[in-house]
């Protein structure tokens, strides 16, 4: 009797042992693991911990039910019959030589399925090339530098209009305004940060503006993180080109606009390409001095209500209680390029790669928080629905000036002097 | 010619503030020849008070300062009790390992408490406050900073060179022991010593607060100029930090403006290196 009741003790543990093993093995089946790398440190921090909130916020809408929400994935519970995005976080520090070592550790130690990244061109060159040759998935949504889908990659895909796109855009409005209003923009400098981004940014900016007959009287590239910008500026100043286009990120953007203001000099019009001109939190601190300069911008709030309602839904329920501001341009698109890795994983059936890679590379996405509202990759990886508008920022509301399909203010031009506000 | 006089203001303005950045870790390394790794974090921490208390209170960085200064000694002496005083004569690395942890664990919390956002305070008394001279537009806030920077290191030559305290420490930086033989309380004397170059960039830092946004990374750039100050400038020598980070903003500047803006850096290090090379204890080394 005695030992009956202790077999029957011990059977009763095994089971349950066994049985909360085989739970906890499909528990841990029943997860994807997507890395996120950012520059989570550093001065690009605000707009990487942005990024990562905006891919929290469509995990968020992946994984639960959202009846209230019309974009894809929304209205089910997770993905592959109740699998859940799980986001693994790594911090790049804006270093692309750190960036190349966390994509190793996500891809080789995490075991992530795909990482999302990483907001400086520098680094997602350099990560990108690590997936490629473990032939894993790499997601981009900002990163602009448009060699990265030159590079005729497999693996890699960008949902951002390139830099090239962005300075044929500055300069066709250029031309309309020179064209419609007698603006009479002839001279161009351009001042950029001495990094990837910059330099290609840069390049591109050349080609634009002498394919335009724009003449360059100023090239000027800095140290990101420098101490001031006096020199900068007052080269700029000196050479006095009637537009300016700028590729400065977070801090630099706002020590660039200060000194300018300092100096007491202006161009007649100032383009900005992805940069601290987009980041919300960057122009709040600005103020009234942040006026009237423009960049390319695939996102705003004006924009969203507009042409992206459902974003507004994600962004007011995920995003800005994580972040306490509305989506920005560059941290918006890291969150489409989970929502279209989701659906390319759900149409798959599988996580086979080689078969997610294929649906990535031939079909067509619908996207609830892009502005064209699809998504479609060219051979390379580049989003052949990639837009962007050119907006102008007043009192820190942005307004749409171009194209004019999307205009929504009159744009403010030339640039109201520092002595006039 | 308004172009010479602009890039000539600009780094005699620029040199001034980081002198009062690099006076503090010049005494501090002459003295103890013990290198804080914190130093730039000690300049974030600076600017942080200061933003907190115009964000809050209200109170114009132009009378914070003071509170910066004073928050900064405070914790340069704590630095110097519980981390310093516990390193020093132990292995030779031990201090510098001990503050490159302090200048991690500052940039980390204020990252963790305060976000890496930019901060710039808007509606101070001098923003966007500029006069023209020759042609040459003035910044008025850098303009206070420079004239601030330069009473307060005019004060520490005249504390270090002229006072009794400052034979104390002069004597300590000599001689440790020698300088215990005679009375000296060298424990008192290293205190000090970490709580005025605390000090030091607190002023500098609070000041900045006027013109300058501030983030955890705020400090870097500036500790390593110091850096190159001191070393430039001779180890302990509070003049020689002086006309060290003067000549450093002129090349920063001039080279800036002339050559590349993107060379300046390029400029002020090939300076240092080849100073050192002809006199490796700098230009007014103890």
């Amino acid at each position: 009797m005695r030992l009956n009741k202790r077999f029957g003790f011990m059977a009763t543990l095994v089971l349950c042992a066994v049985m909360m093993a085989g739970s906890a093995a499909v528990a841990a089946e029943k997860v994807i693991k997507i890395g996120v790398l950012f520059p989570l440190t550093g001065t690009a921090a605000v707009a990487g911990q942005n990024c990562v909130n905006a891919v929290l916020a469509a995990a968020d809408v992946i994984n639960k039910k959202n009846p209230d929400i019309k974009a894809p994935l929304a209205a089910q519970e997770g993905i592959l019959g109740g699998y859940k995005i799980v986001i693994v976080k790594a911090d790049h520090q804006g270093k692309p030589d750190v960036a190349k070592s966390e994509a190793e550790r996500l891809y080789n130690q995490e075991k992530v399925f795909a990482i999302i990244g990483c907001y400086n061109s520098s680094a997602t060159k350099p990560a990108s090339a690590v997936a490629e040759r473990a032939k894993k998935i790499f997601m981009c949504g900002c990163s602009s530098s448009a060699a990265l889908t030159e590079r005729g990659y497999k693996y890699f895909f960008r949902h951002a209009p390139t830099d090239a796109i962005e300075s044929e855009e500055f300069v066709q409005y250029i031309q309309y305004l020179n064209k419609e209003k007698k603006a009479g923009i002839k001279t161009l400098g351009v001042i950029y940060e001495n990094t990837e981004f910059g330099k290609h940014a840069a390049e591109e900016a050349h080609k634009a503006a002498s394919k335009a007959g724009l003449k360059i009287v100023a090239d000027v590239p800095f140290n990101n993180g420098a101490t001031n910008l006096n020199s900068e500026v007052q080269t700029l100043k000196a050479a006095n080109p009637d537009a300016v286009f700028g590729a400065a990120l977070g801090g630099d953007y706002s020590l660039w606009v200060r000194t300018m203001k300092q100096v007491g000099w202006l161009p007649k019009i100032s383009l900005n390409y992805c940069t601290g001109y987009q980041n919300p939190a960057v122009q709040k601190e600005l103020g009234r001095d942040g006026d009237y300069f423009m960049g390319g911008m695939g996102y705003s709030p004006a924009l969203a209500k507009q042409f992206m309602p459902e974003a507004i839904k994600i962004e007011k329920k995920y995003y800005t209680p994580r972040s306490n501001q509305p989506f920005d341009s560059d941290s918006i698109q890291e969150g489409v390029m989970l929502f279209v890795l989701a659906q390319a994983i759900e149409k798959a059936g599988s996580l086979d790669t080689e078969k997610i890679v294929k649906i990535l590379q031939t079909e067509e996405f619908p996207s609830a928080m892009s502005l064209s509202g699809n998504v479609k990759f060219n051979p390379g990886g580049q989003n052949a629905k990639a837009l962007s508008v050119i907006t102008q920022i007043k009192n820190q509301s942005y307004g749409t000036v171009f194209p004019l399909k999307y205009k929504a203010v009159e744009p403010v031009f030339p640039m109201t002097p520092w002595a006039k506000r | 010619m308004s172009n010479f006089l602009q890039v000539l203001i600009d780094g005699i303005l620029s040199g001034l503030l980081y002198a009062l950045v690099a006076a503090g870790l010049s005494l501090m390394w002459g003295v103890m020849n013990v290198i804080n790794f914190a130093h730039g974090e000690f300049l974030m921490v600076a600017m942080y008070i200061c933003y907190w208390i115009g964000a809050i209170l209200g109170i114009d960085p132009l009378f914070s300062w003071v509170a910066a200064g004073i928050f900064l000694f405070i914790l340069g002496c704590l630095t110097y009790k519980v981390i310093i005083k516990n390193s020093l004569g132990k292995a030779a690395m031990a201090p510098l390992l001990a503050t490159f942890g302090l200048s991690m664990l500052l940039k980390n919390f204020c990252m963790n408490r305060f976000t890496p956002n930019f901060r710039l305070l808007s509606g101070t008394i001098m923003e966007g406050k500029t006069f023209t001279v020759g042609g040459a537009v003035i910044s008025l806030p850098q303009l206070v900073t420079a004239i601030f920077a330069l009473i307060v290191l005019l004060a520490l030559v005249w504390l270090v060179s002229r006072t009794r305290l400052g034979w104390a420490i002069q004597a300590t930086a000599m001689d440790k022991e020698a300088a215990e033989l005679m009375g000296i309380d060298t424990e008192n004397i290293y205190l000090l010593v970490f709580g005025l170059s605390g000090a030091c960039v607190g002023v500098a830092g609070g000041l900045m607060t006027t013109y300058l946004a501030v983030h955890p990374e705020v400090g870097s750039l500036f500790s390593l100029i110091a850096f190159v100050i001191v070393a430039l400038g001779g180890f302990g020598s509070i003049k020689g930090a002086l006309l060290a980070a003067i000549l450093i903003g002129l090349v920063e500047s001039f080279a800036g403006f002339y050559i590349a803006a993107v060379v300046k850096y390029v400029a002020v290090f090939a300076i240092y290196l080849i100073v050192i090379l002809v006199r490796p204890k700098g230009l007014f080394g103890w």
